[in-house]
């Protein structure tokens, strides 16, 4: 499998000219750094001669300069890396969603709320670390390590040497160490926060239930046992952190022992005085210190790969055949002949016409689900289906649970790919855009998804210039104005996922909301499965005034009231044969049902 | 900790050690006099930078397995005071993920490092300071004031900072919100053609929360900037200030140079304490919010006694004071339901005795869930609420068979779902319950996270399923059904009513919320539930 964390590791390292001054920042405090001890060193070797004071004065100058530039600078390239390493985080956030889009709702169904969270909040913020923890810190460690390299060879080309090789071999270490120790507790860390994460948001929003059933206990041993994985990881890479860190802080003392015996003999043979002696054999300290961001770096790529894979993997690379695909362009240019405004039939209410049209639902797959894990799905799939519906027609969608009806309604909104022929207003449904079909052919879902904002949010949104007056209007013709009324008009909070309001009052809202959109059809899916029976009718009265000429696809297994609905279609795994056509006779038997059941 | 401070002592006095030893060398060569050999102070100097890597590696080991283990309790503490808090949605999921993950990694910082390295330096600088102290005072007295500085100032910073932290936090749970949101209602959005429009709203939350958090970081960089001035100075100070006394001739060029190496050591732990400190106190912030969940009023009732006392009754055996009998069955007197303390529903009496199949009707939004919920101790309550004499609660869940309107499955196949918490049952149960609340699908397929991949109505289905199961496993006397035909045809809205009075003339009663006709003509009885007037 190709490695999709390049591009996203990629994104994650700022463009050229905001990385350059972090760089430039980082490579001033570490040059500031390595001249702080050597002009020091050089000062108090020199001043041991005891030359005339005026000798000092430079000496003095620049131990005070540095010192004052090391935190400077270190100040300005720390808020300049972190300036320009946050700005990518925006444009990878944003791209992943972007990629989830062409999946969505259907191909997405199954993630992992809490993975998915973790993915998109925590491991992209590990992304940071691309450019502050490696990219900036490495360039500005190896351009000072080789200005550091440059003077001491023009001191002692014979320290320089020395010093390299310590370093080389020291630097070696700490990363062998962290390879052997450190590489499988990094690869197993992201993945286990997000296992932890997952299983804490299975854990909660079944909470009730688990306490209710007195199974709390199982789920939280489960926990207890993923923090104590993860414990084990964190520790095994914190130790072996560790080591590297106390790896390179010995280096700093064998790099000067190995100058210092580099030095020696030039000393003794006088081609360097006293101080520069001193300078050479403190010096390297100074140096390791610079060189010890390399191996902390190389330990944050892994845990940074490991994040930028699981951002990558966090949307499956390729759209299943089950989702439609988005026409990329055709939708602003609506020149050719595939739209649909203006459409036929001068009212605006384009014809729906199904032929042999049947679906079936995504299995999801990848990364996304842990093993074994929701494989198969049990959604029902829709057989081969015959539908028609004029302009302003209302038919009713009957049928066992389990017959395909939320699938017919999928597929009216293209949330799915159909076989055989869907045709709006004449024209072939694959052939548009989805998105423009789902600005003709609206759903209100069985389980509409409430924001938690207040009422007017979750009304405004369908049509963003609709005025407070307008709101209220819909709301009345719903049903709601009393309640919203009673709540504190549109500013009634509804909770998180509608939790403040009941499963009734929430379809209601949804009904409000497709009516602002002014759908031209309308597919309804189970309205009333939350709704007293007596409001119910009512509702579906009401509704389907309001609906006016509009077509209608009213999804339901209980029927609606005689004379709301021209005509019903039973939907079910026996009643429709191979053809999938329902004839005159199955209608009426469908329709004769209905009102049957509508009228308690 | 003792072991720690020992530690501690071992690496100050191997940076003394070291420091001594490469200013002998250095002033030895350059003096044309080593004392003691040469290779003998090398062989010093290197054991010595070992012996303190050494130390500072244990030191980091024990600080990290501190704080996994500060965090493994902190987690199992929340968990429980969440489960104490069932069904008061008091903490949304979204907010409960991002306090048990990121909430409390970010304590790895405080409890792994910072506290560690507050220690280190507390026990490590005084014997580095005087060491210095002891080789030249002059140099002793400039760390000796600039040290104290370092935490006056960072103090004040940290003050400042603590305003702007906490708001940060604030925004990361709105990043966090903000997009659960939008992938929950993704398709919604979709229907209304807004879903691309939330590209923008990403880039934008994500952006305020980079130029935020900017406004956070200048101010507490500044404390690593204070830091760090601090140490460079006082080398500046130190190196200046012996150099003119040499100059002078007032000192010797041994304890000079090796005042000079030792003094960027006695800052080291102090700036590691900083560089801690700004991520440390992320998590502070970070965790307040879980401390705060542990510090919060105990909800009404009593809590967690029902664990206990489950275990008592399991051991007394069969004899158990409140299963024994049938000494009048459930008895309601003007109970009241509350939630935040206001009463949401309107007084209530109601007896039912066992075999009775009961049903509360009313419009929705009425109070039907609320009064499920005070049966099963999910909601506080005014007025009595009995079962063969004994107060219903937290405590008498394990007499109680529920399913909520919210089928809350979980992973895993359909038969682990509806054999929840009774596990050890006979299997015959499963298809009986199964059978009882319609379920027609596979028992053997398995679930997604949250239970996904069954549709609306069959994952209803299955929580009335894993009522069923536990009425007849544990042959709890009080079965409460939520709304549990509301996704069935009205063939099978009548063969579950015609099961639901069989599993009431098994000797239980069960209670169901219903707006639907059909059900409510099956019971014995039908109750109508009033809304509490507002005031």
């Amino acid at each position: 499998m190709p490695d999709r964390s390049r591009p996203v590791l990629r994104q994650a390292v700022p463009p050229v000219r905001r990385l350059v001054p972090s760089v430039l920042l980082g490579m001033l405090a570490g040059l500031s750094s390595v001249a702080l001890l050597a002009s020091s060193a050089w000062l108090i070797a020199r001043a041991a001669e005891q030359p005339p004071v005026l000798y000092l004065s430079l000496g003095v100058v620049g131990v005070r300069a540095f010192a004052l530039g090391r935190a400077v600078f270190r100040y300005l390239e720390r808020l300049a890396g972190h300036d320009a390493a946050f700005r990518q985080l925006a444009e990878i956030r944003v791209g992943v969603f972007e990629r989830m889009l062409p999946l969505a709702p259907d191909g997405l169904a199954s993630s992992r709320r809490g993975d998915l969270l973790s993915r998109f909040v925590g491991d992209v913020d590990e992304l940071q670390n691309v450019s502050l923890r490696i990219v900036q810190p490495v360039a500005s460690a190896v351009i000072v390590l080789a200005a550091a390299f440059a003077g001491l060879a023009w001191l002692a080309p014979g320290a320089a040497v020395a010093v390299t090789v310590v370093l080389v071999i020291g630097i070696g270490g700490a990363v062998l160490a962290q390879v052997l120790l450190a590489a499988r507790a990094d690869d197993r860390l992201a993945p286990l926060r997000g296992e932890l994460q997952a299983a804490v948001v299975e854990h909660v929003q079944a909470l009730d239930v688990l306490v209710a059933f007195g199974a709390a206990d199982a789920g939280r041993d489960r926990i207890r046992r993923l923090g104590r994985r993860l414990e084990r990881a964190t520790r095994a890479r914190a130790s072996a952190v560790g080591l590297a860190a106390a790896a390179m802080s010995a280096v700093g003392a064998f790099a000067a022992a190995a100058s210092l015996g580099a030095a020696q003999p030039l000393l003794e043979g006088g081609r360097i005085d006293g101080p520069t002696f001193a300078v050479l054999c403190l010096v390297p300290l100074a140096i390791a210190e610079v060189a010890a961001a390399i191996p902390v770096a190389l330990g944050s790529l892994r845990v940074v790969r490991a994040s930028a894979r699981r951002v990558a993997d966090a949307v499956p690379e390729v759209v299943p055949p089950e989702i439609p695909a988005r026409r990329q362009g055709e939708r602003v240019a609506t020149s050719g002949s595939r739209s649909l405004t203006p459409a036929p039939g001068g009212r605006g209410v384009p014809a729906i016409a199904l032929r042999g049209a049947s679906a079936r639902w995504p299995a999801i797959t990848g990364d996304m689900t842990a093993p074994g894990a929701a494989g198969a799905s049990a959604r029902p799939a829709l057989a081969p289906l015959d539908l028609d519906l004029v302009s302003g027609e209302r038919v009713l969608v009957a049928g066992p649970s389990g017959s395909g009806k939320t699938t017919l309604a999928h597929v009216l909104v293209r949330f799915l790919e159909y076989g055989g022929s869907y045709r709006i207003g004449g024209v072939e449904a694959r052939d548009l855009d989805p998105r423009d079909v789902r600005r003709t052919v609206g759903l209100v879902e069985q389980r509409p998804w409430l924001f938690d904002e207040d009422l007017r949010q979750n009304l405004v949104f369908a049509r963003d210039t609709a005025t407070d007056a307008e709101l209220l209007d819909v709301l009345e013709r719903v049903g709601l104005a009393e309640w919203a009324a009673a709540r504190g008009g549109l500013d009634a909070r509804v909770g998180e996922r509608g939790a403040l309001v009941s499963g009734g009052q929430a379809q209601r809202i949804a009904l409000a909301r497709a009516m602002l959109a002014d759908f031209p059809v309308l597919v309804l899916d189970e309205p009333t499965a939350s709704v007293d029976p007596a409001q119910a009718d009512e509702l579906l009265t009401d509704l389907l005034a309001a609906a006016g000429d509009r077509s209608v696809v009213l999804i339901s297994h209980t029927g609606a009231p005689t004379g709301l609905v021209d005509r019903a279609v039973a939907l079910g795994a026996e009643e429709i044969g191979p053809a999938g056509s329902v004839d005159e006779d199955s209608v009426r038997i469908a329709h004769g049902r209905c009102g049957e059941r509508g009228t308690p | 900790m003792v072991a720690g401070g020992a530690l501690a002592l071992l690496q100050a006095g191997a940076a003394v050690a070291f420091a001594w030893a490469l200013a002998a060398l250095v002033v030895g060569l350059i003096e044309g006099d080593v004392p003691g050999g040469a290779s003998t102070i090398v062989a010093v100097m290197l054991v010595a930078a070992s012996v303190r890597a050494l130390t500072g590696w244990l030191w980091e080991w024990l600080g990290s397995a501190g704080a996994m283990r500060v965090k493994a309790e902190l987690r199992d503490a929340l968990l429980g005071r969440l489960e104490d808090r069932a069904g008061r949605r008091s903490v949304t999921t979204a907010r409960a993920a991002t306090l048990l993950g990121p909430g409390l990694d970010a304590l790895d910082e405080y409890f792994g490092r910072y506290l560690p390295q507050l220690v280190l330096t507390a026990v490590a600088t005084p014997v580095l300071v005087v060491a210095a102290w002891t080789a030249d005072w002059v140099s002793g007295l400039i760390l000796v004031i600039v040290l104290p500085l370092i935490p006056v100032f960072m103090a004040l910073i940290g003050m400042a900072t603590e305003v702007v932290q906490r708001r940060q936090w604030d925004r990361l749970q709105a990043l966090s919100r903000g997009f659960l949101e939008v992938l929950g209602g993704l398709s919604t959005l979709m229907v209304f053609g807004r879903a691309e429009r939330q590209s923008r709203r990403i880039r934008t939350v994500t952006d305020e929360y980079r130029s935020s958090t900017m406004k956070v970081l200048r101010v507490t960089f500044l404390s690593g900037f204070t830091l760090e001035l601090a140490g460079s100075l006082s080398v500046a100070l130190v190196a200046v200030s012996i150099g003119l006394r040499l100059v002078a001739g007032d000192m010797a060029f041994a304890p000079g140079l090796f005042v000079l190496i030792l003094a960027p050591d006695v800052f080291l732990p102090i700036r590691n304490v900083g560089a801690a400190f700004h991520s440390a106190t992320a998590g502070l912030e970070a965790s307040r919010e879980a401390l705060d969940l542990l510090d919060a009023d105990e909800p009404h009732g009593p809590v967690r006694g029902d664990r206990a006392e489950r275990t008592d009754a399991a051991a007394s055996g069969s004899h158990d004071p409140i299963t024994d009998g049938l000494r009048g069955g459930l008895r309601v007197r003007d109970l009241v339901v509350l939630r935040d303390g206001q009463p949401v529903t309107a007084p209530l009496d109601l007896d039912a005795a066992r075999g009775e199949l009961v049903a509360l009707t009313g419009a929705s939004g009425s109070g039907k869930s609320s009064l499920l919920a005070a049966m099963l101790g999910f909601a506080d309550r005014t007025g009595e609420l009995d079962l063969d004499g004994v107060s219903l609660g937290a405590r008498t869940r394990r007499l109680v068979a529920w399913s909520g309107q919210v089928p809350q499955l979980v992973e895993g196949t359909i038969a682990a779902n509806i054999r929840l918490g009774s596990e050890d049952a006979d299997p015959a149960l499963l298809l009986h319950a199964a059978a009882v609340a319609g379920v027609d699908v596979d028992p053997g397929l398995r679930l997604g996270p949250a239970g996904a991949g069954l549709s609306g109505g069959q994952a209803q289905r299955v929580a009335v399923a894993r009522a069923v199961h536990r009425a007849l496993a544990i042959d709890a006397p009080l079965v409460l059904l939520d709304e549990p035909t509301s996704a069935l045809d009205v063939d099978r809205e009548r063969a579950m009513a015609v099961a639901l009075r069989d599993l009431a003339r098994s000797g239980r009663i069960v209670l169901v919320a219903t707006h639907r006709g059909g059900l409510a003509d099956a019971a014995d009885r039908v109750i109508p539930i009033r809304e509490a007037i507002r005031a």
